[in-house]
């Protein structure tokens, strides 16, 4: 079937299977490789993308259910001229990242708080990133990466 | 090839008309999150319906007393929403301790009940709240009382080609009181290994006037414990009566399951349970460490 997609807020249409994951659309079928697998059955965040505004697991979701609606990968968070935002700094100045795998979904669940509690507690976000694991950091430093970008912004 | 064809329904008559389609076996799908994981090893359908984008499957809306929630909402939308958080905190409660933020995100009222899972987390606060299941078939309108939906785990009496489309409970009435308990491995993400749903209510002389009682994994149907509940009504709330309904609790379980290779762990935990639950629902100072003996 034919898959059209508002991804990172260009239209996209792409043939592909009905049965297949957004998440494999994602990789297989447009090369966008930010969005892990992880588990693959929606425990560990890794592929997570925000729908219509909401962080969802894209592995559980499948394309065609993202269908003629809006979708924000990884790919579609960066700062001017492509740079990192300050999102994505504030996770490499505060140690944030070690192996890297899971931080595609820890930002984009650190978007998805923002968008919608721009002055989040310590407590809030470790909700917020309550379905993204992390077996490198131990997650204080991802924690302080969000909440340091969140005072930021305030301050913008 | 494709294991399953996609459509995407627009209301509910169109999800009934495709779901009932002749020739091709059609399932709903809701949010996803159970039965996408089922697809990848089990051919269950020739087509899935796509249900999550009905806006009327999406609404909560009260008249009166009455409340009314689409089978579609998220955990997300009930949790955040001002008519649950008013009437039935308890049910706002299970839906925060559902999975993680996608799986709230993602994961509906009607796909847990459908699903059926003995340990889903917002059947019990739905029982407790003596909720009714509203199912639309082709032949048309036939309700539920939610306990008796669901025969065992898994397994449900909604017919085929049916959509559930809604929840309705009544309010409970003022100076009525909730509590809803997990207990999972860990905080997030966990499946619920025991929950507790709790509601109660106080008269002005301070005997208990209502009091149910709706443990969740504890056994294969999901329903309140009447025998747990007589032994709270009419008298004064007290720590001993509390300890004494929450050892009638885990005799009720008992009587149901049977003792199981789990019954180690879940009778003092279910009675711990029930034992905290009552102490908040009927305001009491429950023992400094939380144990009923």
């Amino acid at each position: 079937m034919k898959h059209e997609i508002e991804l990172n807020g260009q239209p996209v249409s792409v043939e592909a299977p009905a049965d297949i994951s957004l998440l494999h659309l994602l990789r297989d079928y447009l090369g966008l490789t930010g969005s892990k697998e992880g588990c693959g059955i929606g425990e560990c965040g890794a592929c997570s993308v925000i729908l219509d505004g909401r962080l969802v697991n894209s592995c559980l979701t499948l394309a065609a259910q993202a269908g003629r609606r809006s979708v924000t990968t990884i790919e579609g968070i960066r700062g001017p001229d492509g740079v990192p935002n300050d999102l994505q700094q504030a996770f490499i100045e505060y140690g944030a990242v070690q192996c890297g795998y899971c931080t595609p979904g820890m930002v984009l669940a650190g978007e998805a708080l923002l968008a919608h509690n721009p002055s989040p507690t310590r407590s809030e976000i470790r909700e917020a990133i309550s379905g993204n694991l992390c077996r490198c950091t131990g997650y204080q430093q991802i924690v302080d990466a969000i909440l340091a970008a969140a005072l930021r912004r305030k301050e913008v | 090839m494709e294991r399953f064809q996609y459509v995407r329904a627009a209301s509910i008559p169109d999800a009934i008309a495709l779901l009932n389609e002749p020739g091709l076996v059609s399932r709903p799908l809701a949010g996803g999150t159970d039965l996408v994981l089922i697809t990848r090893y089990e051919k269950v359908c020739d087509r899935v319906v796509d249900i999550s984008l009905i806006p009327e499957l999406h609404q909560i809306t009260r008249s009166r007393d009455q409340v009314v929630i689409g089978a579609g909402a998220t955990f997300s939308e009930v949790l955040e929403n001002s008519i649950i958080n008013e009437t039935a905190p308890l049910l706002a409660q299970a839906c925060r301790l559902v999975g993680g933020p996608q799986i709230r995100n993602m994961g509906t009222l009607g796909g847990n009940v459908a699903n059926a899972a003995a340990c889903a987390d917002s059947i019990p606060a739905l029982v407790c709240l003596d909720a009714v299941a509203a199912v639309i078939t082709p032949a048309g309108r036939l309700e539920w009382p939610l306990s008796e939906l669901i025969v065992r785990p898994n397994q449900t009496r909604l017919p085929k080609g049916g959509l559930l489309i809604s929840f309705s409970y009544t309010v409970p009435p003022p100076g009525s009181r909730g509590e809803f308990m997990k207990l999972g491995r860990r905080n997030a993400l966990a499946i619920s290994r025991l929950t507790v749903a709790a509601l109660g209510r106080i008269d002005s002389r301070g005997c208990i006037a209502e009091a149910r009682l709706v443990p969740g994994s504890a056994a294969p149907q999901i329903c309140r414990f009447p025998q747990t509940e007589a032994i709270l009504v009419g008298e004064t709330p007290s720590d001993k009566l509390c300890r004494e309904a929450a050892r009638q609790a885990v005799a009720e379980m008992t009587a149901i399951t049977g003792r199981r290779w789990s019954s180690e762990f879940k009778e003092p935990a279910l009675e711990a349970m029930v034992y905290r639950a009552l102490c908040t629902v009927f305001n009491l100072c429950q023992a400094p460490d939380g144990r009923p003996q």
